[in-house]
Order: C-alpha cells, then structure tokens, then sequence
C-alpha cells in the first residue's frame, strides 16, 4: 500500500465531507424556496462513506454509484458546476441536464460512469468494468455502490458469485443506514449484517464505521490492493445514518422519536483531526463556494429541447 | 451454387455461419469476447466449435445461469472499452434480463448525455424448435422496436447470419441478435470473405414482384419465397421483402415496393397482435394509403403459449398455404 500523509489525508478528507455538506444544506434551503424538478435524496449524514471510498480509488478507477446525495462525484473529483447543473436539470450538468432530478452524474474520465436508478443494476455492470479491465490487462478496479434494502436484489448474489470465481477486481461497497425508504433491514435480513454474506461466496466481508471517513478509507484502501493483486472482489459494509427522509420533503411518521440515539456526526468526526482554525477556514469557503454554484447553475439555461432525441444510437 | 463452382464461398449452416462470424471477429479485434452458458462447448447447436480451441477460456467465457449477469456485465464490459457477445439460449429469458437489456444497454447513453457507447451484442434465438415448449418459443423480436434505444436483427439465411452478426459487432451500438431457431441447421452458400459485412438497416429484396408486397423476415422468409413460387404459375407475382433488420427498420424500401405494387401483406413468426407487422402496416397506411388497392394484410402466430406438443406446434404460425391463400386473396381485391 502506498503511505499517505495522514494529516494531509485527515484535511483532503474533511474538505469533501464539508463541501458535500454545504452541497446538502443550501439544497435543502433551495427546495423549500423554489420546489424542485426532481426527486431528491439526501444524504445528509452518509457523506464520510463515499468520502473515505472514493479517496481510496485512482482516478481512473471505475464508481457504480447508487443515488442518495451529491458525495460520491464530488469525492471522485467531479466539480460543483456539473454536480448542480444536473441537479436543477440545466445545460450546465454532466449529462447536459438530461439526467436530472434523480441525478445521474457522469464522468468518464474521472472514472464516474453513472447510476443505474433501479437499485442492484450496477452489481452487474461493475462486474463487467472489473472485467473489462482485467481482460485489457489494466490495474483497475471497479466499485459498486448499493443500500441495504438493494443487498436484497438477486443482483447481489449473481454477481458476487461470479465475480469471486472469476477474481474480478470489484468491491462491492454498502451504505447500510439500517432503513429503505420505511423498511427496517432487520425486517428483511435473516443475517444481522450484510458482510456476514461475504464468507458463502469465498470473499472477504468487513464492517466498518461509515461515520469516519478515515475508517471507511483504510478499509476500501485494503479491497483496492486485494484487488489490484489480482485476489477478487471484497464486500465492504459502512454502516452510516441517514438523517433525513428518503426524499426531501419526507414526512417520515414511521420513524421513532430516538433513531438519532447513535448518530454521529461525519463531519464534527473529521473536524477533530484537522486543526481548529483551517477547519472553520474550510467549512466558510466551502460555503461560498456552493453557494457561488448554486447562483451560476439557477441562471444557466435549461438544455434545448432537441436533447431528447439526440444520443439514442451512437 | 456449389463450392467448387464459387471458390469464396462455402456452404454451411445458419448456425456454423454465426460461429464463423464470431471466429473472425474475434480474429480482427481483441476486445471482442463472448460470454454465456455452455458457450466453451460451442454453444446449444454447436455453431461455436472450435472458438474455445482458438481463443481460450478467457475470451469464450462460461457462466452459470445468470442471465441478468452476462447481459449487466455486457453493458459495464462494453461501456469501457470491450465489444461483448452474450449468447442467451432462448430469446425468451431474455425477460431475465430485461432491466439490463432496455433499461441498461438501452438507456445509459442516452440518459448520461450520450458520454458512453455500448458496442454489445446479445444473441438470443426465437421461435420453435420442435417442442420446445411455451417458455422456449418466444419471438420477442418486437421489443427493441417499441423500447428506444437497442438494435435489432433477424437474418433469414446463412450468408446474412455471418454478415449481420459482423456487423452488429462492430456497431458502437447494443445489437440485439435474434436468429430464428428453425433454420439452425439450413445450409446455404456463405462468402468466406471476412470483411463482408452486411449493414444494419438494409432490406433486401428477396424475390422481385409486381402484384403483391410480401414484407418478411426470418424464418418465414423460405416460407413466403415457397408461397411466391406456387402462386407464379396463377401469374400473381409476389415482391419478396427480407427486412434483415427491425432496428433501424428499411422504411423506403418497404414503401416504394408497396407504393409500386399496391398491395402489402406481412408474414412474420411472433404472434400477430402488436407484433412488428402492426407497426409495418400502420407505417404502410400512413404513407402509401392512397396507391393502395386493399387493406394492408398481415400473418403471424396465434395469439396463445406455443404448446410443447409438436401436433400442435406446427398449427401455431403461418404455414406456406396460408400465405398463398392470403396473398391470392390481396391479388383479387
Ligand atoms: C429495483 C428497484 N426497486 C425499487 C426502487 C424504488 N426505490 C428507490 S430508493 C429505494 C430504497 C433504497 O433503499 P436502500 O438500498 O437501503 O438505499 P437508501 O435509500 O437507504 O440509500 C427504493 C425502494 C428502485 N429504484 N429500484
């Protein structure tokens, strides 16, 4: 494994996880102000996951993310001009403004090749990224993002099955946040975690802290050199908290009072490594910065109408 | 035609011709590989022997009965830079993997503003094969046309099923490749010539005619060539059109043989309600209604599960004295 300066690491870590932050704040701000076109699902809480993953991966290493909030393109490196572009469906987006609402941001040459929206698809398809770049004999690999509730898609099993007999170069990464949509996992899991399945495919399954983002980096930084070492895929379970409802404007009245009890805070965790005064250094231009996006992409243009029948057939 | 009179080309099977294509195309480019169930052996019919012997196991990949999985991993193989070929059994569990054939290979370059291509190709065969039964003898070549975004083939011979399976390959588009499974085992006269590729969106014009067009495709293609045969001695000439493929569909050639006949009739192996000739004779009516001498006519399945009994098998399509009798009927009108 390569060493990493672990401060430098602690701010690079920190400064994702506060952008993202500032991403979910000013849209929640913006929902209730404007209404929004689309289906948002924020992943307030849930930021040092894709924080810690993404931070593990090489640049041309291939995402399959799943679409709860804006941390997985921007920890991939994506900025925040294509990122709110597509989230208000202008011009502007990654994908012209196409794939808005249920964002589908994508950036091939960051690695980011979008989102399969009906859950458990992309097992599959980062299978066969995996596979492709083993076959070109590149040192890729390929990271599948998923939810609990999707552990259950037979996607899931598929796939892992596969890709073990095959040694694929993939990591199947969980955001277990114990809750789809309404769904409690312990209501639809015989297992208690989602790891625990790993061992029935001859694959390494790990739990880890998806509050610290640090925890979630070592843990994925570990799949990546099984997998570039060419040993096969690993399971990764983060367990992480979604704070809010399953889209925004959620009234949630299946939850109870106290299902903050254990929360943590992400972004105070990593705020604890980095010093006090570039921390709040950080976290105001972060501010800034978003809300600089924000403005940009409300006065960009909406895409010309003729997208819609452009990029069927190649 | 024989092979000693035409030295470029050889006569093989429908089957053998698919295999020859892959061969080459395997041959020509590195990241074409092929993935599916017992496709090390040479696949259900055979047509692939030899490929694992050329190629090895690593581009002639056997996998368990994951459908899903070989079409999605398709998709993420081709979307970064290889040209898979899935071989599905049956075009029937091809609805196993329907969410990643419409909805991935379909769909992810439209809806990520056109960044990726799918250069993929799914292999599925439709149609009867002597008992298969009601879950083996679906003809769901009507899908890709109404689900935007997929390719679709059908070749009625095998020189066509080594020209359209080539070019299909090398389209940077999802190619979904359905061969009838009734001709598996026809042979015919294939050019031997590796750069001969056949191109998507083409009809050919089987057999010329002046009283009837005949649109078909597949393996009712002989069929209506038989029925043509029979009728010339009443002197109804029929126009034999082989579509060759429904996705991009020949729409020009279709209408400029209706609009010089006047009469249309379509013959194909799914079933008749909502099938492709629904769509053909709307297009025939919205723009050839007026050189039209009688109603646009169509043939294909009964609307029922195709029984696993052969007796019975049989009376589900369109037999050559059926279309005789329709398209004498159209020649009268
Ligand atoms: C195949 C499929 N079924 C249903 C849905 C509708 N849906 C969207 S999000 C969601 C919940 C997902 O839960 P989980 O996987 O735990 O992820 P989380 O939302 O908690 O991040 C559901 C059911 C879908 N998008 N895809």
């Amino acid at each position: 494994m390569t060493t990493v300066d672990r401060t430098e690491l602690s701010v690079a870590l920190f400064t994702t996880i506060a952008r993202a932050r500032a991403v979910e704040d000013a849209l929640a701000v913006h929902i209730r102000d404007h209404g929004f076109a689309g289906y948002w699902h924020p992943g307030k809480g849930q930021e040092a996951a894709a924080t810690g993953a993404a931070a593990a991966l090489a640049r041309d290493d291939y995402l399959f993310y799943q679409g709860r909030g804006v941390t997985w393109p921007l920890a991939k490196g994506m900025g925040l001009g294509p990122i709110i572009g597509d989230l208000l469906g202008k011009a502007t987006g990654s994908t012209g403004g196409k794939g808005a609402g249920v964002p589908h941001w994508a950036d091939a040459s960051l690695g980011i090749m979008g989102e399969g929206a009906s859950l458990g698809s992309v097992f599959h398809i980062a299978a066969g990224a995996a596979l492709s770049a083993k076959m070109r004999g590149t040192s890729q690999v390929a990271l599948a993002d998923f939810g609990d509730g999707t552990s259950a898609r037979g996607t899931f099993h598929e796939t892992l099955l596969q890709a073990s007999v095959w040694r694929l170069p993939l990591i199947y990464f969980c955001e277990n946040n114990g809750i789809s949509v309404s769904t409690r996992f312990e209501d639809v899991s015989p297992t208690k975690t989602i790891a625990e399945r790993a061992a029935a495919y001859g694959v390494p399954g790990e739990v880890v802290d998806g509050h610290d983002a640090l925890a979630v980096y070592d843990a994925v930084a570990k799949a990546v050199e099984r997998a570039r070492a060419g040993q096969g895929p690993t399971l990764i379970e983060a367990t992480v908290t979604r704070v809010g409802g399953h889209w925004e404007g959620d009234a949630q009245q299946y939850r109870p009072a106290d299902f903050l009890a254990d929360y943590r805070d992400p972004l105070e965790i990593m705020r604890s490594r980095v010093d006090g005064d570039l921390a709040d250094k950080i976290v105001a231009e972060a501010r800034d910065e978003v809300a600089a996006a924000l403005e940009e992409a409300e006065a960009a243009p909406y895409p010309d109408p003729t997208v819609i029948l452009k990029d069927v057939f190649a | 035609m024989s092979v000693e009179t035409v030295p470029d080309t050889a006569v093989i099977s429908y089957d053998a011709a698919q295999g020859a294509a892959l061969a080459e195309e395997m041959r020509r480019d590195p990241t074409v590989f092929l993935m599916g169930q017992d496709v090390a052996m040479g696949g259900f019919f055979g047509g692939g022997r030899g490929l694992v012997e050329e190629f090895g196991l690593e581009r002639v990949r056997n996998t368990g009965i994951t459908e899903a999985f070989m079409v999605g991993a398709a998709a993420g193989a081709a979307m970064t830079g290889m040209r898979p070929v899935v071989q599905l059994g049956f075009a029937d569990f091809s609805l196993i993997a329907g969410d990643e054939i419409f909805q991935k290979l379909g769909k992810w370059r439209h809806m990520h503003g056109g960044q990726f291509e799918l250069p993929a190709v799914i292999i599925m065969p439709i149609g009867p094969s002597g008992g298969a039964g009601p879950e083996h003898s679906g003809s769901m070549e009507m899908l890709p046309m109404h689900f935007p975004g997929l390719k679709a083939v059908v070749p009625s011979n095998p020189a066509d099923a080594k020209g359209l399976l080539k070019a299909a390959i090398r389209d940077p588009n999802p190619v979904l490749y359905y061969p009838s499974k009734q001709l598996n085992f026809k042979r015919g006269p294939v050019p031997s010539d590796p750069d001969l590729v056949i191109p998507l969106g083409q009809a050919a014009i089987a057999r010329p005619g002046t009283t009837v067009s005949v649109i078909s495709y597949g393996c009712m293609v002989p069929r209506v060539l038989e029925a043509a045969q029979a009728l010339s001695a009443e002197s109804i000439d029929l126009e034999v059109i082989d579509l060759r493929t429904l996705v991009p569909l020949d729409r020009d050639t279709i209408l400029a043989s209706v609009t010089k006949t006047g009469r249309a009739m379509i013959v194909h192996e799914a079933p008749r309600t909502a099938g492709p000739g629904a769509e053909i004779a709307a297009l025939i009516q919205e723009h050839c209604f007026y050189a039209l001498e009688a109603p646009v006519a169509r043939l294909g399945a009964v609307d029922a599960p195709i029984p696993a009994s052969r007796f019975l098998e049989d009376l589900c399509f369109p037999s050559v004295t059926d279309i005789v009798e329709l398209a004498r009927r159209l020649a009268r009108a």
